[in-house]
């Protein structure tokens, strides 16, 4: 705050007065400045999703792998990984080459070669389970290797290839994914907790417009190509028959093949990496609800593995020896309290759950409707009271001639 | 069906065709003379009212029945309670959950001193002048002073017993487990959970040389011995009393409870240790480990010490082929091979070390790794070096939120020989319990506190007396006052999430499994904040963690789903198709009759007025 220099000294109240506004002001920036700490960043997880099927959208499934090998050889290990595959062209009648996917057609990596864990595979791939994994809300007999544990201090790597069109996203031929119901599962998690950052990246027709409707904090999304743009496969394999990978893909794992697990080149240099000349579409990307710069964002914040480490320096000694000193009495008295507050807690819960109970008592109706006790007589009482009506409108009439 | 009948005259047939045809007399030809046609005949009998009533009631029927349908129809929302969650929101916000919590100073003396009413002010303005740090709420201060045997003490409504004469400070000399078993016993033995919890520093004056020294016991009681003026002593009091008690020897700004990252407890409330034993190479050697016996039952006070605020489960394994993934380079100045802290975060070989493998743990619980490493031949053994160039002493590393791992050099490695391959050893129980302290340590630190106390505390030598439950109960208390307050608070911002996703979809189907969540995570939330404000922490944590699993199981519930709730037009589309067509039949066929009942009545009205007339 610079105050112009005057020719005379400023008035007595006015300068009380200034004095008095500037604690305030201070206080004021602190009292903002106090927002609760953010989550550190400790650990990464991906989502790789290939919403085709049919042998001819073989490259989808060529992408998908590809990046789930790069992500994984960055670091990222299988239990924080979620592949969802259609998973039909390793073993499909049609493969050349059995129980083998290439990306490229001088076949030098088998991308189905080993250590190919895919959580969501056939027909699992449904919009309602990709919805699912995102929000969390899983029944409760899923295992843990099908959910996304990640927490707030996670930052996740969501990948999308497949057919898409304008604010769509084609799911196995079947269903589609819309924009707004990515954008809610997305502001679903964001309110959760569920992720630090989000790298949302579409590899499809008109990509961008899978993204157009988000608007949660913490999101960075690229697109392969923009609205009314198609977006195109690389080359086409003549031994295999099919085109065995995408432009934008093709040109994502050149750019992570010169990296390791220890390199620090950022986000900037990845989306500039992308020629439109080369790819035949524009990579569109979103960065307006991101915080950071991009070029301070290493590209091993989203595709590679980071493990916070802090070191142990002291062990708790004497932790062993310390038990024989321990009078018994005083644990017998902290069991007991324990007990006792457990019993009490339990007591509570349980006339609070008769209350609930009583509420939900079921009379004769609801019992027959709902729980389909004695429906059988139901059925007959009904059958007969019809007939008597029957009977009775026919005897009517039968009057009337 | 009346027609057929017959019952009324045969002029009914005509009349009702001559009915029809007024009711279509929309005048196309009003050329048509009424002369054309012979007047109908009239009517002598009075119209019959059977068509009208059977369409009637027809009609009337589906009128009847429309409340039944939309009713049966409806969307079944379990309605919930969002006064009561709003009502819970101002209540936190306005009084966040805070801990009134006690402090009694002891002076132990041999001499005359100041009252004990004017050490009791002293003591009040020397901790209201240091900042708190994390502390919040009301703190209350007391005061006691021995001498001679005799006691006397601030005038305090809450001051906790203090047997006079029991301890003197002679007793201090004996030893400081002896000592602090002595003092437990002298403050009542800890009993009484549902009150206020109050820490008690002692200050024994003694003639040692030796200077100050201050000692924090098990339970909550600390002490200083030594011979400083009253001055001093009342604000090492106080010093003692916010950095320990309060704060848990955490610095400001310091990373440690209270941040996120250091409440590694899942969302329903449970826990799983996973300890696990990694043999990088077995054909150089395999090591095996008796965990079950030993391990578990070191562990179990532990259990049951974290047992408010977290369910604990235990579980171990023993694998094999498990390299790790960064490098180490070796350095014969140290005979070994050495790590350094920046390869450190690369160590853990996820690929490899398939350690998720708990069958206890559930979908929303958090599972920490505790990994003991055994190093191959070729790299054994192996250290790690701190950035100041010093070897660690426990090769040990956290990460938060993970885990733990210490890297074990097996007892014949520095010989250099190499033992016939694949020979199976188990480790020896001193190696285990000195393992397990480690993992103590990291336990602790996992939770934000520190892994061990350093001699070093304030100015002055201070020494921290171990627990066998792994935290002291001071710690303890910290920890649950902590996550009470943070379960407390997501469990709030969990339930107005909720509310706001289930206001914001007004047709999506709410069941009452979702209702009964809601309410008893309310009901255990008013609970927690409560016996907060008591300042019970640990009945509080506990009602604060169950109040959380609640909310969670009842937002992350399956059913609900924003994609398969039907929306207005979908009810539209199932019922039009019947239902249009037919009620528009019926309607007709109502007015059309009762159109016709009308002209009929007419009819036989004109007819009753020719008869009057004529006879």
């Amino acid at each position: 705050m610079a105050f112009a220099r005057r020719e005379h000294a400023p008035s007595r109240p006015a300068v009380l007065f200034l004095l008095s506004i500037l604690p305030l002001l201070v206080l004021f920036t602190f009292s903002s400045a106090a927002a609760p700490p953010a989550a550190l960043h400790n650990n990464n997880w991906a989502v790789l999703v290939c919403t085709s099927r049919f042998w001819f959208n073989y490259r989808h499934m060529a992408n998908t792998l590809s990046l789930y090998r790069t992500v994984k050889r960055l670091g990222i290990p299988d239990e924080r990984i979620i592949l969802m595959l259609a998973d039909d062209m390793a073993c499909n009648p049609r493969n050349n080459y059995p129980a083998q996917v290439f990306n490229n057609e001088n076949h030098q990596l088998n991308l189905y070669g080993d250590n190919v864990e895919v959580d969501y595979r056939g027909y699992e791939v449904t919009v309602e389970n990709f919805l699912r994994v995102l929000t969390g809300r899983h029944e409760s007999s899923v295992p843990r290797s099908k959910r996304l544990l990640s927490d707030e201090g996670s930052h996740i790597l969501l990948y999308m290839t497949g057919h898409g069109g304008d604010e769509f996203l084609k799911f196995q031929d079947n269903e589609e994914l819309q924009s707004h119901d990515l954008a809610d599962a997305v502001k679903q998690m964001k309110e959760k907790h569920r992720f630090k950052e989000l790298l949302i990246m579409v590899d499809t027709c008109q990509a961008a417009t899978l993204f157009s409707q988000l608007q949660s904090p913490g999101v960075l999304a690229i697109g392969s190509s923009k609205k009314g743009e198609n977006s195109y496969s690389h080359h086409l394999d003549s031994d295999i028959g099919v085109s065995v990978v995408d432009r934008f893909t093709f040109h994502t794992l050149a750019f992570f093949e010169k990296l390791n697990m220890y390199s620090n080149a950022s986000l900037n240099s990845l989306f500039n990496s992308y020629d439109p000349s080369m790819l035949l579409s524009t990579a569109y990307y979103r960065m307006d609800l991101y915080e950071r710069a991009l070029n301070e964002v290493p590209v091993t914040n989203f595709f590679g593995s980071v493990m916070k480490t802090i070191h142990t320096d002291l062990a708790y000694t004497g932790f062993l020896a310390a038990r024989e000193v321990e009078t018994p009495l005083s644990m017998r008295n902290n069991i007991l309290e324990g007990a006792m507050l457990q019993n009490e807690a339990s007591a509570r819960r349980s006339n609070i759950e008769k209350m609930k109970e009583a509420q939900l008592r079921s009379d004769g109706w609801t019992e027959v409707l709902l729980e389909g006790k004695n429906s059988d007589t139901v059925v007959m009482y009904g059958l007969g009271t019809m007939g008597v009506l029957l009977a009775i409108s026919t005897w009517l009439s039968m009057k009337a001639l | 069906m009346a027609e057929i009948a017959g019952d009324e005259t045969p002029p009914l047939p005509s009349s009702s065709g001559a009915g029809e045809s007024s009711l279509y007399s929309s005048p196309p030809s009003p050329t048509a003379p009424a002369g054309d046609q012979p007047p109908p005949p009239p009517r002598t009998t009075k119209p019959g009212t059977k068509r009208l009533v059977l369409t009637a009631s027809v009609f009337l029927s589906f009128l009847v029945g429309l409340p039944f349908l939309l009713k049966s129809t409806e969307i079944h929302r379990s309605p919930l309670p969002s006064d009561a969650i709003a009502d819970l929101s101002r209540r936190l916000h306005s009084h966040p959950p805070s801990f009134p919590r006690g402090l009694h100073a002891v002076f132990l003396r041999s001499g005359p001193g100041s009252p004990a009413s004017s050490l009791a002010d002293q003591l009040e303005r020397a901790i209201s002048t240091q900042p708190h740090g994390l502390a919040a709420g009301n703190i209350s201060v007391s005061v006691t002073v021995q001498s001679d045997g005799s006691c006397s003490s601030s005038s305090s409504a809450a001051a906790p017993p203090w047997r006079c004469g029991s301890v003197t400070a002679a007793d201090s000399v004996r030893g400081d487990e002896v000592f602090d078993e002595l003092l437990h016993s002298a403050l009542g033995g800890g009993g009484g959970g549902d009150r206020m919890k109050v820490y008690t520093v002692v200050f024994v004056e003694s003639d040692d040389e030796k200077g100050t020294a201050v000692v924090i016991g098990k339970h909550r009681q600390a002490w200083v011995v030594g011979k400083v003026d009253e001055a001093e002593a009342v604000s090492l009091v106080g010093k003692v009393f916010i950095k320990y008690f309060l704060n848990g020897g955490v610095e400001e700004g310091e990373a440690g409870i209270g941040k996120g990252e250091f409440m590694p407890v899942g969302s329903d409330g449970n826990v799983v240790l996973s300890f696990s034993l990694l043999n990088a190479d077995p054909n150089d050697w395999v090591y095996d480990w008796d965990f079950e016996n030993i391990g578990e039952r070191m562990l179990n006070p532990v259990v049951e010490a974290l047992r408010p605020i977290a369910d604990i489960n235990v579980e171990s394994q023993v694998l094999y082929h498990t390299p790790k993934s960064s490098f180490s380079h070796s350095d014969d100045k140290l005979g070994g091979n050495v790590l350094s802290m920046g390869d450190i975060p690369f160590f853990v070989n996820s690929n490899e070390w398939h350690l998720d493998t708990s069958l206890s743990a559930t979908g929303r619980s958090k599972v920490l790794q505790f990994v003991v490493y055994v190093p191959s031949a070729r790299e054994c053994p192996l250290y790690l070096q701190l950035p100041d160039g010093e070897l660690s002493k426990t090769n040990a590393f956290i990460s938060p939120m993970w885990g733990g791992v210490v890297i074990w050099n097996p007892p014949g490695c520095s010989l250099g020989s190499k033992k016939t391959s694949g020979t199976q050893t188990k480790m020896s129980s001193q190696e285990l319990m000195e393992t397990l302290e480690i993992f103590i340590g990291q336990l602790r630190q996992l939770f934000g506190l520190k892994a061990n106390y350093h001699a070093q505390g304030m100015d002055v030598t201070t020494k921290f007396l171990v627990s066998e439950k792994g935290f002291a109960q001071w710690e303890l208390d910290l920890l649950y006052r902590h996550h009470a307050c943070s379960n407390l608070l997501s469990c709030l911002a969990t339930l107005e999430s909720l509310s706001s996703l289930v206001q914001s979809l007004p047709r999506m189907i709410v069941m009452d499994e979702i209702g009964r969540q809601v309410e008893l995570s309310l009901e255990a939330a008013s609970l927690a904040q409560r016996n907060a404000s008591l300042g019970i922490s640990d009945s509080s944590a506990v009602s604060a963690t169950r109040a959380r699993a609640l909310a969670e199981d009842a937002f992350f519930h399956p059913s609900i789903s924003s994609i398969s709730y039907a929306s207005v037009e979908h009810y539209f589309a199932i019922y039009m198709p019947f239902f249009a067509p037919v009620t528009l039949h019926v309607l007709l066929a109502a007015i059309k009759e009762l159109k016709r009942y009308k002209v009929e009545r007419g009819k036989y009205s004109a007819f009753l007025a020719s008869q009057a007339t004529t006879s």
